[in-house]
This record gives structure tokens, sequence and C-alpha cells, in this order.
């Protein structure tokens, strides 16, 4: 080591030796006061991280505790499901719309959470099919467009892939240190991350190119366990409940033609078959929509071609939002995912439901009282 | 493990402690830059220490039995064993599955219908770069450029020191035993410059390169359904040439700094390289521990400058297009590799039919912006999974396009050219110095004040942990 850098241009490296043993490296230390410069970036990028914090806090609304979901964290429930009593799997919405503690005080069973935003539930409905391992019973909620729109296996094609990569050590020690660091910092929220917050001030600017604004930001506050629960503001903030209706683009597309579905609902019986066979059951959910996506969904499949022939293909039990007459008129400020409470409301009246449909699950002798859309709607 | 995680912070804290530990022999301390080397690529797929393990015990015996060797015969006999047991691991790992598709199409187009079992073996982590390490060592010996190392801890260190384990920069014995020989103690000075290079390589890494440049080069490359036009092709790729160089140099201005932080001293790997002026330049600037490792351990055997044009054409050839493959097991890069090769082998007749020719300044910057643009060709070959997508974004790049769509929105793109644009003209600027010369020569408080933006950059921007590009080499 040598202090003080060389003369412009002068240092050597392995370039400008050929055919020969290298010799020890020279680094050069710049004449400059590090000690001081480094204290100096210290306490600046401290007062910076706080400042950051504070605006995390006060005027983004972030909080303390909300835990992003991972690659790691979902496979480190997909593990825990090999030996669930019950798991949940499918997309967005069965996400949001099952509140964890209402099913746990209902039944005395706390389901794993396997569902994956963006994703198409059969590829993970198959996913458990394809593992020996479980044989509990199988929570398949869907949206239909995503179900049925083979092959839009999505983010949860991804994850599957990605399974068997994500229990390195390295990647639980960092799952565990950023969970941590998540409990006493707001502003580590992986939607708000300066490269995904900085290009939104292009609204659009390119036509026919997906700008930022078109991708779906922040939606939810993730507790342990990957307990979905509707971002407050999304509730209250009116810009960003418009922004995200606006990223659902109404669910609009192409109607599905019934030789595709056809084929979804052959596979998703085979899938069944498979998991019954090892003891396993499985039943569908179909978790509300508003009627301002509804309608769209019903253009692309309607009830009768999509859900209702799946239950019959499949010979399985399903509970569809629209059978639950506590659970109709709900809120969704987004239109496509309940609100908090509403998704305990909507937990509610699926759990009993669900205990009808199967001898697994019983109601507790000491269950909470049935609750109302009036528990989570204030007139 | 990688530098840009969580878990890397923690471990790099404790090695710190121990490493400056007053209890400790210096003895001890290398005992403890072993085991948490170990440690520190267990973190990935612990299995495959053995590997290493496997690696550092051959060839140690190896170069022992090489300078005991009476005849040349044996010696000999004792570097092919360290090659076939090196290059064996490199190529059942890293190849196996290339060679084995590769057989069945050759298989398939005379006739014959062979359906081997899938290949489903996992790449360990930077194999690429501690085999070429580690036979650099053998390879000295052998050419009786230098001793063996006079201690197995040392030469064990120096495989496994985890600063260039997995991404380099590779090192060569010589560079690394003598360090480890003498207790090695960083400064303050030392300290504190080496945690300023870490800062920089992250914010490389994490800020530019995973956070703003990665998903413009997605939007086109990793398009399926959408044909890709002349500006998103071209900007799709410039954002590669940034990602690439930011990913790779980040890892190695990182290394540098953390071995700085520790007492050592690792090479410079890069070099202001888009601001060279010609191939030959490009590579004395770009990925410098490799491209030396080629010339002087592959070029300069298959006989390199010394005999006659026509075999000069071809050791050049050859060299880069192994070189290709060393990147990965696929023919875009033995592709990506042929193109330098034959760039450098224009420049070569070029430079030999025009001798007297002495550019000025703005041909200078011409030149360096045909060769940043040529350089950019090869590239799609490197981040194209197939030749069928690198001709998409080619023919896109050429306008030949019909009906293309706008794939890349223009925030994301302008922000990208802003980045790429600032690359390209801080290596023309600094071409001819170096980094530790300019911030000798800039005032503190600047310094001081960039230091804070960067680090505050990269804690904001969080990060994914999203491994190197390069570990997959």
């Amino acid at each position: 080591m040598r202090l003080g850098a060389l003369p412009a241009g002068l240092r050597e490296t392995a370039a400008n030796r050929p055919g020969q043993a290298q010799p020890v490296p020279t680094r050069d230390i710049p004449l400059r006061p590090w000690v001081k410069m480094g204290t100096f970036a210290f306490f600046a990028v401290m007062l910076l991280t706080a400042a950051w914090e504070w605006n995390a806090r006060a005027n983004i609304g972030l909080r303390t505790g909300d835990l992003d979901d991972s690659p790691q964290a979902w496979a480190e429930a997909r593990r825990a499901a090999d030996d669930a009593q019950v798991a949940i799997v499918g997309d967005s919405r069965i996400l949001f719309d099952t509140d964890q503690a209402r099913f746990e005080a209902l039944t005395g069973v706390r389901p794993i959470q396997v569902a994956h935003v963006g994703t198409d539930a059969r590829a993970l409905l198959e996913h458990f099919a394809n593992d020996p391992q479980f044989h509990g019973l199988l929570i398949v909620g869907m949206a239909d467009t995503m179900y049925f729109g083979m092959p839009a296996i999505g983010l949860g094609g991804t994850a599957i892939h990605n399974y068997s990569k994500s229990d390195k050590p390295s990647q639980l020690t960092g799952m565990w240190i950023d969970r941590w660091l998540q409990k006493h910092l707001a502003f580590m929220d992986s939607d708000y991350r300066l490269s995904r917050w900085a290009p939104r001030f292009d609204n659009g600017w390119r036509k026919g190119a997906d700008s930022p604004y078109e991708d779906v930001w922040k939606l939810a506050e993730v507790s342990p366990g990957r307990q979905y629960v509707m971002w407050s503001r999304i509730e209250t903030d009116s810009y960003l409940q418009a922004h995200a209706r606006h990223a659902w683009n109404g669910f609009k597309g192409p109607p599905i033609p019934a030789s595709v579905a056809d084929k979804v609902i052959a596979r998703s019986a085979e899938a069944v078959r498979r998991i019954r066979a090892r003891g396993g059951e499985v039943i569908f959910i179909r978790p509300p929509s508003a009627q301002q996506l509804r309608v769209n969904e019903q253009r692309r499949i309607t009830k009768a071609l999509g859900w209702d022939r799946l239950l019959v293909g499949a010979n399985a039990n399903g509970i569809h939002a629209d059978e639950l007459a506590q659970a109709q008129m709900l809120v969704l400020p987004e239109w496509s995912h309940l609100s908090g409470k509403c998704a305990t409301v909507f937990t509610d009246a699926y759990v009993r439901r669900l205990v009808q449909l199967t001898p697994r699950l019983k109601l507790r002798p000491d269950a909470p009282p049935l609750l109302s859309r009036s528990d989570c709607v204030s007139h | 493990m990688i530098f840009n995680s969580l878990t890397f912070l923690v471990f790099f804290a404790l090695v710190m402690a121990l490493h400056y530990a007053p209890f400790f022999s210096w003895h001890q301390k290398k005992i403890n830059l072993l085991i948490a080397s170990y440690l520190f690529y267990a973190a990935w797929n612990p299995p495959f220490v053995i590997l290493l393990w496997v690696s550092t015990v051959v060839d140690w015996w190896a170069a022992q039995w090489m300078v005991r060797a009476k005849s040349q015969h044996t010696r000999r006999a004792w570097m092919v064993t360290s090659l076939v047991v090196n290059l064996g691991m490199l190529g059942y790992f890293k190849y196996g599955g290339f060679l084995l598709e590769n057989f069945v199409s050759i298989a398939a187009s005379v006739g014959i219908v062979y359906q081997p079992p899938g290949w489903d073996i996992v790449l360990p982590v930077g194999i690429s770069f501690y085999t070429f390490a580690t036979l650099s060592y053998t390879l000295d010996v052998y050419l009786r450029r230098s001793a063996p190392a006079g201690s197995f801890l040392n030469y064990a260190l120096f495989v496994t020191f985890f600063p260039h384990l997995v991404a380099g920069p590779i090192m060569r014995p010589t560079e690394l035993v003598p360090q480890f020989e003498v207790p090695r103690r960083a400064n303050l000075n030392q300290i504190f410059f080496g945690l300023a290079l870490l800062t920089l390589g992250l914010f490389q890494k994490v800020v530019l390169a995973d956070g703003f440049l990665s998903p413009v080069v997605e939007a086109v490359y990793d398009e399926h359904d959408k044909i890709p036009g002349m500006l998103d092709s071209w900007v799709a790729t410039f954002a590669f040439a940034g990602q690439i160089f930011c990913d790779f140099a980040g890892y190695s201005t990182s290394a540098i700094g953390v071995a700085l932080c520790l007492g050592f001293a690792m090479p410079d790997n890069f070099r202001f390289p888009y601001g060279s002026v010609g191939f030959s330049d490009f590579w004395r600037r770009w990925h410098i521990t490799l491209s030396s490792w080629l010339r002087d351990y592959l070029y300069i055997p298959l006989g390199g400058n010394r005999h006659g044009a026509g075999r000069t054409y071809m050791a050049l050839m050859g060299t880069m297009l192994l070189g290709g493959l060393w990147h990965g097991a696929s023919w875009t890069f033995v592709v990506w590799g042929g193109l330098h090769g034959l760039y450098l082998s224009a420049e070569r007749w070029l430079k030999a039919r025009f001798k007297e020719f002495t550019p000025g300044r703005a041909t200078l910057a011409g030149l360096a912006l045909l060769t940043f643009l040529l350089v950019n060709i090869t590239w799609v070959f490197f981040r194209a999974k197939t030749f069928g997508s690198a001709g998409v974004v080619l023919k896109g790049m050429a306008g030949l396009q019909v009906k293309p769509e706008p794939l890349i929105a223009a925030g994301p793109m302008i922000i990208a050219v802003a980045i790429v644009c600032a690359i390209f003209g801080i290596h023309l600027a600094m071409r001819n110095t170096t980094l530790e010369a300019v911030i000798e020569r800039t005032p503190p408080v600047a310094i001081a004040g960039m230091w804070t933006m960067l680090l505050f950059a990269v804690i904001i921007e969080q990060g994914q942990g999203s491994a190197f590009i390069y570990f997959a080499f």
C-alpha cells in the first residue's frame, strides 16, 4: 500500500506485464482526510435516513412492522405447507381476503398462506398435486379470468420455479435480518424503493409503452405469516385509490374460449384427483370483486362456463362469494380486494360454510359470533 | 453470500472484529479468515465447499510434486493432473449439459434419436473464477514463473480468500500469497478508503445496475410477444452495457474495498473501459484479470504473435472464442467472444496497414464512440438467451423490424440513457487517470458529500439481494 495516488495513468496492471508472474498489486490511498470525511458521511447519512424515515411515516403512511413479501417468505410458507392441516393457494384475492386470525378463532387451525399475487391459482394447485408430502386440505382461491385464462401462470410460476433455490443459508439469514429491520424502520418497503418511486413522474408519456404509472403500486400491508391486509391509504386516499383502480384496467380482455376453459378444468380435475388419492382434499373459493370488474370478468368467462363447470368437472366443492349471504355488498376499495375489516367478515362467512363442506374442520365451541356486513361497513 | 446483502454486512462486521482483535496471532487470524471464507462460500450452497477443498488439495500437491520431480515428463504429468481435475470439475458442472445438448443435436442431424435423462446439475457459484485462480498456481510453477507457496495455510487462503472467491478479480498466487506471509493491518485511512470503495461498488450494483438499468434491459430482452423498434433496441442494449459494467465493476470495486479494509491489496479489474479507443485498449481495461489470464495461459502458449501473422490471428480467435465460452455454456457466448476476436484481428490488421496514422483529439473521441457502439453489438449476444432473440434485437437496432411496438416507457428510458451517457462521459474523461488521482484533486467536502449521497441512495434503494451477473460464470 502506498500513501498518495500515483501520477495520472502510471499505476500498472496485469495488462502491462505479459507472460510473467504478477507482483503484489499496488493500491494507492489518496491523500485526503478519510477519517473526517467518513465520519461526516456517516452522520450525514444518519440524518438523511432519519428524515427519510420521518417522511415515510408522516407523509407516505408507511408503518413499522409492515413486512415485505418476498420469494424467501413465500418459499418459507410453502415448506411449512407440506405438513399443514390447511393450506391456501391462489391469487391475490384470497391472499387479501383471508384473515388468518379469524380462521383460527373459528376453527382452531391457522391456515398456511401460500397464495401469490399476480398468479394463476391452477399453477399452485398443480404444484401441490405434484408434492407427495401434502395430505391436508387445500383451499384454492381464484379470480376467474386469471384461473381460466391459460397460459397466464404469472408470478406464482416464477415462485415455484425458484422454490428449490430459495432456501440458501444466506437467503434465510438475509430474510431474518430484513424482517428485524422492517419491524423498526417504516421506509423499508419495496414499493417505495428509490428506483420504483423515482420513475413515477412519467404518467404515460410514451404511448403504447407501459409506464410506471400503469404498474400496481403498494396495495397491502403484510404481517407475519404472509397475512396481507389492504393498505389503509388505499381506503382513504382518493388519488391512490383511483390509481389502483386504473392499474387493473377493468380486468378487460378477450373472451376465454370454451376449449381453453375445458383444458384448465381437465388439468384441475387431475390435480384434485391426485391430491385426493393420497388423502388430501381440495375446495375452491371465489372471493368477491366489485361490479365494475365483475361485468368485464363475466364477459370474458361466465360463472356458468367457468366456475360451475369446474366444480362439476373436478367433482369438488366450492364456495362462491355470491352464495354467502353475509358477504354481499362488502367494501372493495380498489374493486378487486376487500378492505381490511371486510376481509375478516368474508373469512368469517366462508369458514362457516367451509366447515359444512369438509369434516377436516370443525367450528370451535367457543368460536366468536357471526359477523355481518355491518361489522365492516360504516353507515 | 453476496456483497449487496444484509447477511454480508453482519458477516463483514464480524470478520473485521476478529481480524483486528488484539488477542489473536497472525497465524490464528489467517485461520479465522480461512474459516470465514468457507462460510462465505457455504452460505450459498454448503456441499460445494467440497469442490473448493478438492481443487485446493490437488493443486497444492501437484505443485509440490512438480518441484520435486526429476524429469520434465513427471513435471508435465503433474501439471496435466491439475488441469484434468480442475477443468474436469468445471466441464462437468458448467459444460456437461451444454455438451450433452450438442451431442443430442448432432446425433439427431445424422438420424440417431437419443433422449438422455435431464442434466439437472446446479452450477457451483464462481467455479470459473476459482478454477482459473488455482490453475494459475500450478501453471506458474510448471512454467517456472514462481515457486510453490511455502505454507499450505497461505495457499488455501489464496484460493478461498472471500473478497475474490466467487467473482474475481482473478488473482494469481504471486499477487496474494506473499501478502499472507507477513501480518497485515490496515490503518484508519485505508479502512475508510476501503469503505468508500465498498460504497461506490454497492451504489453501482444496487442502485444503477439492479435498480434503474436492469428493468429497461428486461423490457426488451425478456419480452417474447412484442417486437422492439430501433429506439427500444438501442436503448436496451446501451442499458445492458451500463448494467453489466456497473454489476461487474461494482463487484470488483466492492471486493477491492473489502480487502483493503482487511489490509490486503487486490489488483484493478476495470479501468474506465468505455473510454477505450480500439479493442486491444478495451481488453486492457475490461475484466483485466481475466484478459491477462487468457493472454498468459492461452494466447501466449498458442503462439501469441511470435510465429507470423496467420498464427497470431488464429491464436487471437482461439483465445477469444474460449474466452467467450468461459462466460457461459452457450453458443451465444461463443459468438460474443468470436466477434471480439474479429474486432481485435481487424484492428491489428488496420494498425499494421496505417502505421503512420496519428489521430487528433476529435478523431480519438470518434474512435472511442465507434468502439463503444461496436462493443454494444457484441453485448446483444451476451445478453440474449437465444440467437432468435439476439436476431430480433439486432434487426430492431438496424431499423428493419416491421410494425415494432414501444416497449420502454419514457421515464425509465430517460433515466437509463442519462446513466449510460454519464458512464460513457466519465470513462472518456478519466481514461488516462485513476480514481485515486481524481479523488486526490477533489476537495474533501465534495468527496464527503458524494460519499453521503451514494450511501444514502444505496440505503433508500434497499435492494433485493439479487446475485451479481458474473456469479453465474
